[in-house]
């Protein structure tokens, strides 16, 4: 990927270098047949002028990720969304460049996160016993203010550990009793809601997971992602999903097994590469994929076109109770606000 | 502790300044007392805060950028007291899984703009049951059951939907006669007409206004009250609001922010003239921590809170409104000592104390039992529309409006169909709401085969329609709220902690609820009409079910489960009001017949507002007593 973006972005380098004299706004009249060539390459390179100036607008480089993750993501995400017969997909829509772009800010740095500790991540080798935490700045507090009601049995006195063990409960309801395991690792936690109880951020999270993919993808089915068929390539998405790999049928897995994942579950790597690349298939252009709207356009989308963007002369009152579905060429966020605030 | 920034004392101190905040503070500084409102985050100005950049899909939906920051504050939640609970760690796609607010007006910043009335039964649930179906009924159907009467009515909703601008007209007849209906407390029509309706929507009506209910009587279709003004209107208060103009990227994932202030919301409706009155100061990005308590221990004499650089202000008053979100204002209590905490009791299955407890859930429609089908109606799934309006709904399958007789639940859902297709882009939801390969989809969200299933998904020709319907979450003393052990806010003071599983009530009702709904569906013609799968209890959890829920301070004449005044008084502190969804313990489940994108119908979730009204009074009453003769009226 990587040195094919650097290719065509050095071909058009070269090409907008040789016309620059030439298309730099210069404008010669028509002075007959004899210069229509001339006019011939002029138009040309205003139109390569123009060509490079959206080209620019979209070639671009990376912030967060390595140059062997480059190919990996590159790879898994065109998995997700291929390009195919019947649109354009991750690849066009520069879905890469969201994620890198995302690795880099809030998201990777988990800024939006609560990310104190303790941590309790769901895969946590049986072996590892009940959790067991110790008193927190919550537990002197508790202490301190006499709400002695809030401290769990296992003792109060400084530096104490609480264990929490499993529990099994039965319940009746309607004449069916129903046993419900709970436990520090069993199924079910209370969801996946409160999922992503790692000690690392999400650039961390996604460093381990690719790397733990790569090494899985090398382990099972003898290569490295990027060289798999395409069926493989889905299969490996697959058993990160079941956290199961390939050889196994009867999931959990072996704790060796997915070892690089360390205390990482699978599928919640494999959820957060498939929700980022549909985000970045169909989030605004703003942030680096859909780039021309490709997402948008194949899911028929309006972005911000409200009916009348593009002078269509429809309005929101009427598309929201029409009861045929009328497909409007999308506008972006940015386009919107450049229109809003009377901007170039 | 550094040096303490003292505050001028003032009469009224609104902790938190959201919907009930915005009620009290305005009633009492235009009655002359002077009033300081505070709240953690910003004022948001909804035309230079909302008017391009709300349609930023990603840094609304993910980036959260109008949200409370969890880094600041988180919550745990667990199931029940045999498990650790596990922080809040992000806020969760697809759906505002940690509710709380930022800023005046608070959560309202992000609802959905769905609006409505409780009927008489809600307010009398555990009487009512008691002497329809006897004394043992809600024992016998609720486990650990800890349901009680609400002492307040539904007459108190004149001043709060005026103020507030609610569209509605509670039976679609020309006439709008009361005797057209069945329900007596819906004959005073709402302040505004309703938005226009969709042809789901109409269809929807047609066909239940054909159709017999449980009750043995006709359906009686209303359009979907909202609280997104369908007009230009001013308020009681002088405050001018501004109409829905229907360029949704309001619903879902983008947060219901509301670019022209159509939407009701205390920043837009009441703060203004609270403002304007000369007697209202608003503290921003000032985080409450701590109630400061007389030596005697029996009156709340000042506020502490920090500013953004962590200095510690003190701000006296004479009165108190805890105006915070639901578990936020518990804990504000439970840090400071205030009031008896609620401490359950695994062995006995019950539970002693107050505060905190009740804890219930007021809506969770989108996981469980269900029943869903496709009609041949197209349309725009665009974002147009707004998040609530465009739907009609039915109050038929709700309350005890038909026997329970033989049933094992109590209570029923509002129903309705037909909302704005778009509203909300959905690009998040769609995009992280199906990853999961399985039966259905074997791949999952990858590959070129689901790829193609989203091709034109936002042009759909036939809609899909469904419900997951719900009875109401009964308290139970195992569900309730107390101080998490472990983990703390950025300020090293313990967060809440939540213990809460669904009860029976609600998937019972879910499977009998499910087949009127199913009747219904297939009346209006849809294909393809399925049921799914009953709930079983605990085979529930998600990360769906955070985000409605209330209890845990309730309001009642029983001081051993109630822990206030009927005038929202803290018991034993009379100068401490509190409001807010929390106080609401018994409350409707709404169901809906949502269409592809999802419209909320969450009528009567917000009883609050109206009995903010009656705190206003009563604070009102207390401050003229003590200036005339420092008595205490509350105290007799």
């Amino acid at each position: 990927m990587v040195s094919q973006t650097r290719r065509e972005f050095l071909k058009l380098g070269l090409a907008a270098a040789a016309s620059a004299a030439a298309a730099s706004g210069i404008e010669i009249p028509l002075l007959g047949n004899q210069n229509s060539n001339l006019q011939n390459q002029l138009n040309s390179a205003n139109t390569q002028m123009a060509n490079l100036k959206t080209k620019l607008n979209t070639v671009t480089g990376f912030v967060s990720l390595s140059i062997n993750e480059q190919s990996l993501v590159e790879a898994i995400v065109e998995t997700i969304i291929p390009s195919d017969s019947t649109g354009p997909g991750a690849k066009e829509a520069g879905v890469i460049y969201f994620i890198d772009r995302a690795l880099a800010g809030d998201y990777g740095l988990s800024a939006n996160m609560f990310m104190d500790a303790p941590h309790n991540p769901p895969r946590i080798p049986a072996s590892a016993g009940p959790l067991t935490v110790k008193p927190s700045s919550a537990w002197a507090f508790l202490q301190n203010y006499q709400q002695t009601a809030y401290l769990p049995a296992g003792g109060m006195g400084s530096g104490t550990a609480i264990s929490y063990p499993g529990a099994s409960r039965t319940y009746s309801a309607g004449g069916t009793n129903y046993t419900v395991n709970y436990g520090i690792t069993a199924s079910p936690r209370v969801g996946s809601g409160i999922n992503l109880q790692y000690p690392v951020n999400m650039r961390e999270f996604w460093r381990i997971s690719l790397a733990a993919l790569q090494a899985y993808s090398n382990k099972y089915y003898s290569g490295n992602y990027q060289t798999l068929g395409s069926d493989n390539q889905l299969q490996v998405l697959k058993d990160l999903w079941a956290n199961a790999p390939k050889t196994q049928t009867n999931p959990p897995p072996p704790a060796d097994d997915l070892t690089g994942f360390s205390n990482i579950l699978p599928s919640d790597f494999a959820y957060e590469l498939t929700f980022m690349t549909w985000a970045g298939f169909l989030m605004d252009p703003l942030y680096g994929g859909n780039q021309n709207m490709v997402g948008w356009d194949y899911v028929g989308f309006n972005g911000v076109n409200f009916g009348n963007f593009y002078g269509e002369g429809l309005d929101q009152k009427r598309l929201m109770v029409d009861s045929s579905p009328t497909k409007l060429r999308p506008a972006s966020l940015a386009q919107y606000q450049q229109q809003a605030t009377g901007g170039a | 502790m550094s040096t303490v920034i003292q505050e001028n004392p003032v009469d009224v101190v609104c902790l938190g300044v959201g919907f009930m905040s915005g009620v009290v503070a305005t009633e009492l500084a235009l009655a002359g007392y002077k009033v300081v409102g505070i709240t953690k985050g910003p004022y948001w100005d909804y035309v230079n805060d909302y008017s391009t950049t709300k349609y930023d899909e990603w840094g609304v939906g993910l980036g959260r950028k109008y949200d409370s920051p969890l880094p600041l504050q988180s919550t745990t939640i667990r199931n029940d007291t045999s498990q650790f609970a596990l922080p809040v760690r992000r806020y969760t796609m697809p759906i505002q899984y940690h509710a709380l607010g930022h800023g005046v007006g608070g959560a309202a910043q992000h609802y959905g703009g769905g609006m409505g009335r409780f009927g008489p039964w809600a307010y009398e649930m555990a009487s009512r049951t008691a002497s329809s179906y006897g004394l043992g009924f809600l024992a016998g159907i609720n486990p650990q059951d800890d349901t009680h009467d609400w002492p307040l009515t539904y007459a108190e909703y004149d001043e709060w939907e005026k103020a507030h601008g609610i569209c509605g007209n509670y039976n679609g007849s020309s006439t709008n006669s009361s005797s057209d209906i069945n329900y007596p407390w819906m004959s005073k029509n709402y302040p505004l007409p309703p938005h226009p309706l969709t042809p789901l929507a109409q269809l929807f009506q047609s066909t239940v206004q054909g159709m017999t209910a449980p009750n043995g009587q006709k359906y009686n279709p209303f359009p979907s009250v909202s609280a997104l003004s369908s007009q230009p209107y001013t308020n009681q208060y002088g405050v001018t609001v501004n109409p829905c103009v229907y360029e949704g990227y309001c619903a879902g994932l983008c947060d219901y922010a509301c670019e022209t202030g159509a939407k009701a919301n205390a920043a837009y409706r009441t703060i203004p003239a609270a403002i304007n009155s000369g007697n209202f100061t608003l503290v921003t990005n000032a985080y409450i921590f701590r109630l400061e308590l007389s030596a005697s221990g029996n009156q709340v004499i000042a506020a502490h809170y920090y500013d953004a650089q962590g200095n510690d202000h003190r701000q006296p008053g004479t009165v108190f409104f805890n105006g915070m979100w639901g578990y936020n204002m518990i804990r504000l209590m439970l840090l400071s000592g205030l009031g008896t905490p609620y401490v359950y009791n695994s062995g006995t299955g019950t539970g002693s104390g107050t505060v905190g407890r009740g804890l219930t859930n007021g809506y969770t429609p989108y996981r469980g039992t269900n029943v869903s089908g496709t009609v041949n109606i197209g349309g725009n799934s665009y974002p147009a529309g707004n998040g609530s309006g465009g739907g009609v709904s039915v109050f038929d399958l709700m309350d005890d409006n038909f026997s329970h007789t033989g049933l094992n639940f109590i209570g029923g859902g509002l129903f309705g169909a037909g909302g704005y297709l778009g509203g909300g882009p959905g690009n998040i939801t769609f995009a992280g709401g199906v990853s999961a390969p399985n039966t259905a989809n074997p791949n999952g969200a990858m590959g070129s085969a689901f790829k193609a299933t989203q091709q034109n998904k936002y042009l759909p020709t036939k809609q899909s329609v469904g419900a997951t319907p719900f009875a109401p979450d009964l308290p139970t003393f195992m569900n309730y709220i107390d101080l998490d052990p472990h983990y703390t806010d950025a300020y090293g003071d313990p967060v809440s902690r939540l213990t809460y599983d669904w009860t029976p009530n609600t998937y019972n009702g879910a499977t009998y609820l499910v087949n009127q709904i199913k009747a219904i569906l297939t009346q209006m013609g849809a294909t393809n009409v399925t049921v799914g799968a009953t709930v079983a209890p605990y085979s529930a959890h998600n990360d769906w079910w955070g985000h409605h829920l209330r209890g845990g301070l309730r309001i009642g004449t029983d001081p051993n489960a109630g822990t206030a005044t009927a005038w929202a008084a803290l018991s034993g502190y009379n100068q401490l009001y509190y409001n807010s969804n929390t106080a609401g313990v018994n409350y409707f489940a709404a169901g809906e017949i949502t269409n592809t994108t999802g419209n909320n119908a969450t009528a009567g979730t917000h009883a609050a507002g109206p009995q903010s009204y009656r705190a206003a009074e009563g604070i009102k009453k207390y401050l003229a007593n003590v200036a005339t003769s420092g008595v205490n009226y509350l105290a007799s």
